[in-house]
């Protein structure tokens, strides 16, 4: 069980809540509580390399820290989660993706003569340069550029709408519940 | 033989089907309503969820909605599957095509903006030349805008503007806030007008609360879900329609029910595509297109999205009076008014959506990490974005055809759509651009980002022509009271109408059309012509 998992059995433990009274009716159904499959296992890592996996997640920690407790792509797996998109994008995506991860450690083994993965703060921001360039409506021209930019936006996106995000807001109160109306398959 | 004496078939209910039957079962005329999609109980299908609780974290299950960038994952199941209902454009000129296919058509989602066209639209030809007119001007649709505006509680402020007619509005009193009023004074300066946003007031204002409750409980309107009509026959004889033939979207089966008038409201392409796939002796080109303009003079407004997004400097950090930011606005048409030759390097002109509060994308921020966290905690909301939509000019070869081959999941020929954006667009988006950053600039905002890219044709959703109404039976479809010139119990009640369609967004005027034409049946009954 990681620490996350752990932390949310903690806090929902029958043990640490008063007790509450059920009387079961043989005739009618109950309301259960239930949690998603993600919140019960460790995703399994579909899509991209070892190294590749490892760079992006360097990469998304780079973009989107913890800062001030707040959770930061870390806490938010976003790179598991970027891995299981990703698996299921379109081609032109998946290429964007792998190209770029690529590129990015091939040039920190060239600049520093380690992986990205190992580079410290200063040394994976210079080669995050690319990203410094005026905003324009369409993607760069540069690959490099292009991909860091989907990337950044992927990466800050599955960050924001992570549970681990939810709960810090939900705790600082920033937002009341943090639920949309969401519509179900209507046949 | 007939299950319901019903005196009309209805096909769709949307905001032209919806209308539609509203004036029609309050008369006392029995509608039977047949339409695709099933029926939305918002209690059984809508529930509460966290976007992390979806299973791809509010991104969306990729390549879900090739064309559908509105649709988001909370509520993908809206919208319709792309995959069951393909098709075609060419591939350098996309087309992107938004529909839902449920009872109340895309009045489920619509964001209620609702302007009156005025006579620059209604008689374009006469004011620059270029185009046709409309074989109605305002002063014939003014009646049925002042009864529409009402049923939608449409709320603005009237200001006396001539591209942008007055309605039966709920008053807009509210204050501005300080940032709106120093936009309105900058774009003053440049002679640019401004004012209240116009919509129907509600989160919903449907077809599905507003329209077709009353018209049910009059007990003169039957509905069908999941009635997907293939085609439409024709009495060889009269060459009116006199059948309407569809398929149990679940099931499969097909059906045949006669149809003494035929009001057709799927919506412009659907309505066109349906027109197209009824071939026959009579008329083998499609139904009631012996001018041969059937399918053509599609058009839309072309959507420039965040043209401008600047910031409010003094906002920054949320420092600021309280109220420095919020509230949106609306600039007309302003360009091209005088009558004669063009003041720009285009014909026409563009409105402007814009709003004060929200938080530019991180996108827009050449940093990362800790850097553009601390950026994007001093602009939260202190935005001010602009979206230009522009007119765009109906051509003759922009059109709907028939796919020779593609056929959607139940056996009907699949549309081919042609659009694209020429010159006069282009231009139009180019100056909206320079002139938006100039009225941020004369505001004191500072602006982050501009650009004059528009959205494929058909993302605007104001899709548009196809069955245009006029004076001459050989350039248009229908007359100007949306019967078809060639059938006479044949009504397109839908954007298919429109020959131009100006900035504004189209739904009230659907609306009013479809009053209009309503109550010009019954009269035509009455007097025993239908
Ligand atoms: C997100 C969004 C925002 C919008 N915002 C605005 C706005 O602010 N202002 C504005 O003016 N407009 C807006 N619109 C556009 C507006 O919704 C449409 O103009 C309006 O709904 C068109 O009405 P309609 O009756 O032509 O088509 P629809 O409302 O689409 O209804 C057509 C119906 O016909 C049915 N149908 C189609 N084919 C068949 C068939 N073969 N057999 C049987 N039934 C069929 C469909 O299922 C559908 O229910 C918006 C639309 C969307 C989606």
């Amino acid at each position: 069980m990681n620490r996350r998992r752990l932390l949310q059995t903690i806090a929902a433990s029958p043990a640490l809540l008063p007790a509450q009274q059920v009387n079961p009716s043989p005739d009618e159904s109950a309301v259960l509580k239930a949690d998603s499959p993600d919140a019960a296992g460790e995703p399994v890592r579909r899509f991209f390399s070892p190294a590749q996996f490892a760079t992006l997640g360097a990469l998304a920690e780079r973009i989107a820290p913890s800062i001030g407790g707040r959770p930061g792509a870390k806490e938010a797996e976003a790179a598991a989660f970027l891995d299981f998109l990703l698996a299921s994008s379109p081609r032109s995506r998946q290429g964007l993706y792998q190209r770029g991860l690529d590129s990015l450690d091939r040039a920190a083994r060239a600049r520093y003569q380690k992986g990205f993965a190992e580079l410290g703060g200063a040394e994976a921001d210079a080669l995050l340069a690319p990203l410094k360039t005026k905003w324009t409506y369409t993607a760069p021209a540069d690959p490099q550029a292009a991909f860091l930019r989907a990337a950044k936006a992927d990466i800050l996106r599955a960050t924001a709408n992570s549970r681990a995000a939810a709960e810090a807001n939900a705790a600082g109160r920033r937002r009341a519940t943090g639920l949309n109306p969401y519509w179900h398959v209507i046949d | 033989m007939a299950k319901f004496d019903h005196d009309v078939v209805i096909i769709g209910s949307g905001a032209s089907g919806g209308m539609a039957a509203y004036v029609l079962a309050q008369a006392g005329v029995k509608c039977l309503m047949l339409e695709a999609g099933p029926m939305v109980d918002f209690t059984r299908h809508r529930s509460l969820k966290a976007v992390y609780d979806l299973p791809f974290r509010g991104f969306g299950e990729p390549g879900r909605f090739p064309h559908i960038t509105q649709a988001s994952e909370f509520d993908a199941n809206l919208w319709i599957d792309e995959k069951k209902n393909p098709y075609s454009h060419p591939e350098n000129d996309p087309y992107y095509w938004v529909r839902i296919r449920l009872l109340g058509g895309k009045t489920l989602r619509w964001g209620r903006a609702s302007w009156r066209l005025s006579d620059y639209e209604f008689k374009c030809k006469d004011h620059d030349g270029w185009g046709e007119n409309w074989p109605i001007s305002l002063a014939d649709l003014a009646p049925f805008y002042d009864r529409v505006e009402p049923l939608i509680r449409v709320s603005g402020r009237n200001e006396g503007w001539a591209q942008m007619p007055d309605g039966k509005l709920l008053a807009d009193e509210s204050v501005d806030s300080l940032s709106i009023q120093r936009f309105n004074a900058s774009a003053r300066k440049l002679g640019v007008p401004t004012t209240k946003p116009r919509r129907a007031t509600g989160t919903l204002a449907s077809s599905v609360n507003l329209l077709l409750p009353v018209a049910q409980a009059t007990g003169n309107l039957t509905i069908v879900p999941n009635a997907i009509v293939r085609e439409l026959g024709v009495d060889p004889k009269t060459g009116l329609v006199n059948a309407v033939h569809y398929i149990d979207r679940r099931s499969r089966r097909e059906y045949t029910v006669p149809a003494k008038v035929l009001l057709l409201g799927a919506s412009t392409l659907e309505s066109a595509r349906l027109l197209l796939n009824s071939k026959s002796r009579q008329f083998p080109t499609g139904l009631a297109n012996t001018s041969g303009v059937l399918g053509r003079y599609l058009f839309d407004q072309f959507y420039v999205k965040n043209t401008v997004t600047a910031l409010v400097p003094e906002a920054r950090g949320g420092k600021g009076p309280r109220n420095l930011m919020g509230g949106a606005g609306y600039v007309p048409r302003f360009t091209n008014l005088k009558p004669g030759k063009p003041e720009k390097n285009y014909l026409r002109g563009w409105a402007w959506d814009f709003g004060s509060g929200g938080t530019p994308s991180p996108d827009l921020f050449p940093q990362w990490g800790a850097e553009l966290a601390q950026t994007m905690a001093d602009v939260q909301g202190a935005g001010f974005a602009m979206t230009t939509m522009g007119e765009s000019l109906p051509r003759y070869e922009h059109r709907i055809t028939i796919h020779p081959t593609l056929r959607d999941d139940w056996g009907i020929p699949a549309p081919h759509i042609e659009q694209r954006y020429t010159e006069n667009e282009h231009n139009m988006a180019k100056d909206a651009m320079e002139t938006g950053v100039a009225l941020c600039q004369g505001a004191g905002f500072e602006v982050l980002a501009a650009h004059a890219q528009m959205v494929p044709p058909g993302e605007s959703i104001h899709e548009l022509g196809t069955c245009r109404m006029g004076a001459d039976p050989k350039k248009s479809v229908l007359n100007a009271y949306n019967q078809a010139h060639d059938v006479r119990n044949l009504f397109v009640l839908d954007g298919g109408a429109f020959p131009s369609g100006g900035v504004q967004n189209p739904t009230l005027t659907i609306m009013a059309l479809t009053m209009r034409a309503s109550e010009y049946l019954m009269e035509q009954k009455k007097q025993g012509k239908i």
